[in-house]
């Protein structure tokens, strides 16, 4: 509800309690003061000195028009029409003011998180991707999941260096000019921990899509083949390996086929048009395409060809899926087709945000969105339940499809308020077709933590709220 | 490249040489393109960018002094083990001056640090444990990943002998070397894990599920599992605020609590890992209930705690943190940053 309606002070006994309206006007005006500078601030107080004795002395009444306008310039309504927005009176501010450009003040909420139990420290930890708030296909870079094993190293760009070593016929050492020299390509890819979802096996437990499917980001990485730089070095025949091996603390590293190397492997020093970000790997990282995240080694400092895996931790103790009967499976690369429904979710119900309808559903149209994507290609289709699984309708993929990137789907649905189960379910290019968790469950157990890509619930309930639900 | 020109005649040469040799399809294209830049310009070069074969000449030969202080892996095989050996009565002392604070003295982990002993025979219970010896496959892993890793606050700082040393009181305490055992390369492969055979190669998609339009299940079989902080919670839209502004304010926090200054370096590198977490109750900077009862005894008890260590009932400080290395003006320096 507004401070003011339309038709001025008439009643002002229904709008504002008076016992509140002297305490609500300083802390306001309090906020206000802090915003504005010189002349501004000047004239703002000899407004506000005016209104706050009105309102003592007059009690019930509010005085003349001095006060109601610069109460209306405290109102929510003050920047709406027909009055005319603070905005436009005022000049902003000049270029250069912030040489790097950052997000709106008013988009303060749109930031990563983490679920601080999840790990010991946030050192060696992971924060998630606010999908709830993203559009379209591309992670800005600072909203990038992250996750690292001894924190965000400091690379001075001038001091990295890769060596290429192991069986090759030319072992070499490279200088970030140097591999900026090889011809480059961009590509947009996803990246998912393999993680994702992992918290919830064994039931549901996380409140927004942020925390259910939030460990994945998808960006434009430019850099160069991975096949490029073996060439150069020449692997030998007996190399069937990659380690891949990072300068940080914990010297992340794993071993990739060499299939995999010479298929589409990147090793790449830009995200989005400009460098790597330090959480994602500054100033070098390798992208595997549609494969666990961890194997896209950041600080990339290394790659070492040999003829046998090397069995690092990040491939035993860590990334194996321990199955229900005590074995596990290794090497288990690819992350398979998976989808999510972003709108609605917990962190977006159908409810009104604000008007005179706050708090109440909204019901009519809404467009359903979500994202779609898999490490073995592109995606083919998304269907989209309303009871649960019971019946499917086709939901047609929006913008770009690439191999290997999220893909977005929407469907148009005009909403009567009544309880929804509603779930996304995407198909790839290989014909694989997002399983249900019941189905993973029963091959794999409950403690493989890694790889569940199920098809996931949300319940719409008759208020508009969204809740994370899973079906039996 | 002392010049372009003659830098891409050799380039060409070199392409035709490796080609001639593979005699591959795809190569047969190349190698017209490259051919022709043996004697064209820049231009025809850039339009020569289809495949493979060509060598860039980038970078150089690798030293192998400069290989030997990065080469740090270890196979299960045994391959990149350096010389050397240590003992699990040595190991025992590392272990508990280094290793003890995070993975308890036993090797059952504080907190959510890893547990690394114990939980043998557990993979199939409801709850497995999968430490060193219930699950790891190869110790040369271990070996690897503590001398590349470990200690957490200082990596890569082990001797050879010390992380064999460790490496074989890990063991110790799973049981898969006895008290006197000395760990040396000769004898690394020797060590057998018992979880070695519990492991196979990828073989997803290991589900099929058909892509049913309608009718695919019967309503009244559908059960709906919710989660525990819906259940607890009166209203969803509370919860999902609640973690926003948790967020919110705790990172709002942690901005304000330390600002720049000499002693941020040290801080982060040295001190971080326990002051940021509270780690064996050390103070956290910003918190100041924490910080408080031990300012008021004065700046310079503060410095001696960190100079020279520091054990009560509050929690247990380490020389230095540990760093040992540290000029103590880095440490003061530190201190200061902290309790900025």
């Amino acid at each position: 509800m507004s401070v003011f309606n339309r038709t001025g002070l008439d009643k002002p006994e229904a709008r504002v309690p008076q016992s509140n309206l002297p305490r609500q006007l300083t802390q306001e005006s309090a906020e206000k003061v802090t915003e504005l500078s010189g002349d501004d601030r000047r004239g703002f107080l000899k407004r506000m000195l005016s209104v706050s004795s009105g309102a003592a002395l007059g009690g019930v009444a509010l005085g003349g028009m001095g006060a109601t306008k610069a109460l209306a310039e405290l109102s929510s309504e003050a920047n709406l029409p027909p009055n005319v927005p603070s905005w436009t009176r005022t000049l902003g501010q000049g270029v250069l003011t912030k040489p790097y450009g950052e997000p709106s003040s008013y988009e303060k909420d749109v930031i990563r998180r983490t679920v601080p139990w999840l790990t010991a420290d946030t050192i060696s930890s992971i924060s998630m991707t606010p999908l709830q708030d993203l559009k379209g296909i591309i992670t800005p870079s600072g909203l990038a999941f992250e996750r690292y094993h001894a924190g965000v190293p400091d690379i001075d760009i001038d001091q990295h260096r890769l060596i290429i070593n192991g069986l090759v016929e030319r072992p070499l050492i490279f200088t970030m000019d140097e591999l900026k020299r090889f011809p480059s390509v961009s590509e947009i890819k996803f990246l998912e921990c393999p993680a994702n979802g992992g918290m919830e096996w064994k039931g549901p437990q996380m409140e927004g899509v942020q925390f259910t499917h939030g460990m994945i980001s998808c960006c434009e990485w430019t850099g160069v083949k991975l096949s490029t730089l073996l060439e150069e070095a020449g692997v030998k025949p007996e190399g069937k390996w990659i380690l891949a091996e990072g300068a940080d603390g914990s010297g992340m590293a794993r071993s990739i086929p060499i299939e995999k190397a010479l298929d589409d492997t990147l090793v790449v020093y830009g995200q989005n048009g400009e460098a790597l970000r330090p959480e994602q790997g500054y100033p070098l990282r390798l992208i595997n395409p549609g494969w666990e995240g961890n194997t896209c080694i950041k600080w990339l400092r290394r790659l070492e060809v040999g003829d046998e895996p090397w069995y690092m931790r990040e491939e035993t103790s860590k990334y194996t899926d321990l199955l229900a009967d005590g074995r596990a499976r290794k090497f288990s690369f690819v992350q398979e087709c998976n989808s999510v429904i972003t709108s609605p979710c917990p962190e977006k119900p159908w409810r009104a945000k604000s008007g005179a309808d706050k708090g109440e559903p909204s019901t009519g149209w809404h467009e359903i969105e979500g994202m779609a994507w898999s490490g073995r290609g592109s995606i083919k289709a998304v269907d989209i339940s309303f009871d649960g699984g019971v019946s499917w309708v086709n939901a047609p993929l929006k913008g770009l499809v690439i191999s290997k990137a999220l893909t977005r789907f929407a469907y148009r649905f005009k909403w009567d308020g009544e309880p929804l189960l509603l779930q996304s379910r995407a198909v790839d290019e290989t014909g694989y077709v997002q399983p249900t968790l019941a189905q993973l469950r029963e091959q794999r157990g409950l403690n493989s933590i890694y790889h569940k890509n199920s098809i996931h619930t949300w319940r719409v309930e008759s208020d508009g709220s969204v809740r994370n639900v899973q079906l039996g | 490249m002392s010049n372009s020109g003659k830098y891409f005649v050799g380039t060409g040469l070199i392409a035709l040489a490796l080609l001639s040799l593979s005699a591959c399809d795809t190569g047969k294209q190349q190698l017209g393109d490259a051919a022709s830049t043996a004697t064209a310009t820049i231009a025809v070069v850039a339009e020569g960018q289809t495949g493979s074969g060509i060598q860039y000449g980038f970078g150089r030969a690798v030293t192998a002094e400069e290989v030997a202080g990065w080469d740090i892996d270890i196979r299960p095989d045994g391959q990149g083990l350096p010389p050397g050996e240590g003992s699990v009565e040595d190991g025992e002392e590392l272990y508990e001056e280094k290793c003890g604070s995070c993975h308890g003295l036993f090797g059952e982990g504080e907190g959510r640090w890893p547990k690394l002993a114990g939980g043998m025979d557990t993979l199939t219970h409801d709850r497995p444990e999968k430490t060193v010896g219930s699950y790891w496959p190869y110790a040369s892993t271990l070996w690897d990943y503590i001398h590349r890793a470990m200690p957490f606050t200082a990596p890569q700082s082990l001797s050879d002998d010390e992380t064999y040393a460790i490496t074989a009181y890990v063991l110790n305490l799973n049981d898969l070397v006895d008290e006197d055992f000395v760990l040396t390369r000769d004898n690394f492969t020797s060590v057998e894990m018992p979880n070695r055979d519990g492991f196979f190669v990828d073989n997803r998609p290991d589900v099929s599920n058909p892509r049913c339009m309608d009718n695919c299940k019967d309503p009244a079989s559908i059960t709906i599992v919710e989660s525990l902080l819906a259940a607890t919670s009166n209203s969803d839209e509370e919860v999902a605020d609640d973690v926003v502004e948790n967020n919110v304010t705790s990172d709002a926090a942690g901005d304000n609590s330390v600002t720049e200054s000499a002693g941020k370096p040290v801080y982060d590198s040295a001190c971080k890992v326990c002051h940021s977490s509270g780690l064996a109750g050390a103070p956290i900077p910003g918190d100041m209930a924490d910080w408080e009862p031990r300012i008021e005894q004065g700046i310079e008890v503060l410095y001696s705690h960190a100079l020279e260590g520091f054990q009560g009932e509050s929690g247990m400080m380490p020389a230095k943190g540990g760093h040992t290395q540290l000029e103590d003006d880095a440490v003061t320096a530190a201190v200061d940053y902290m309790i900025e």
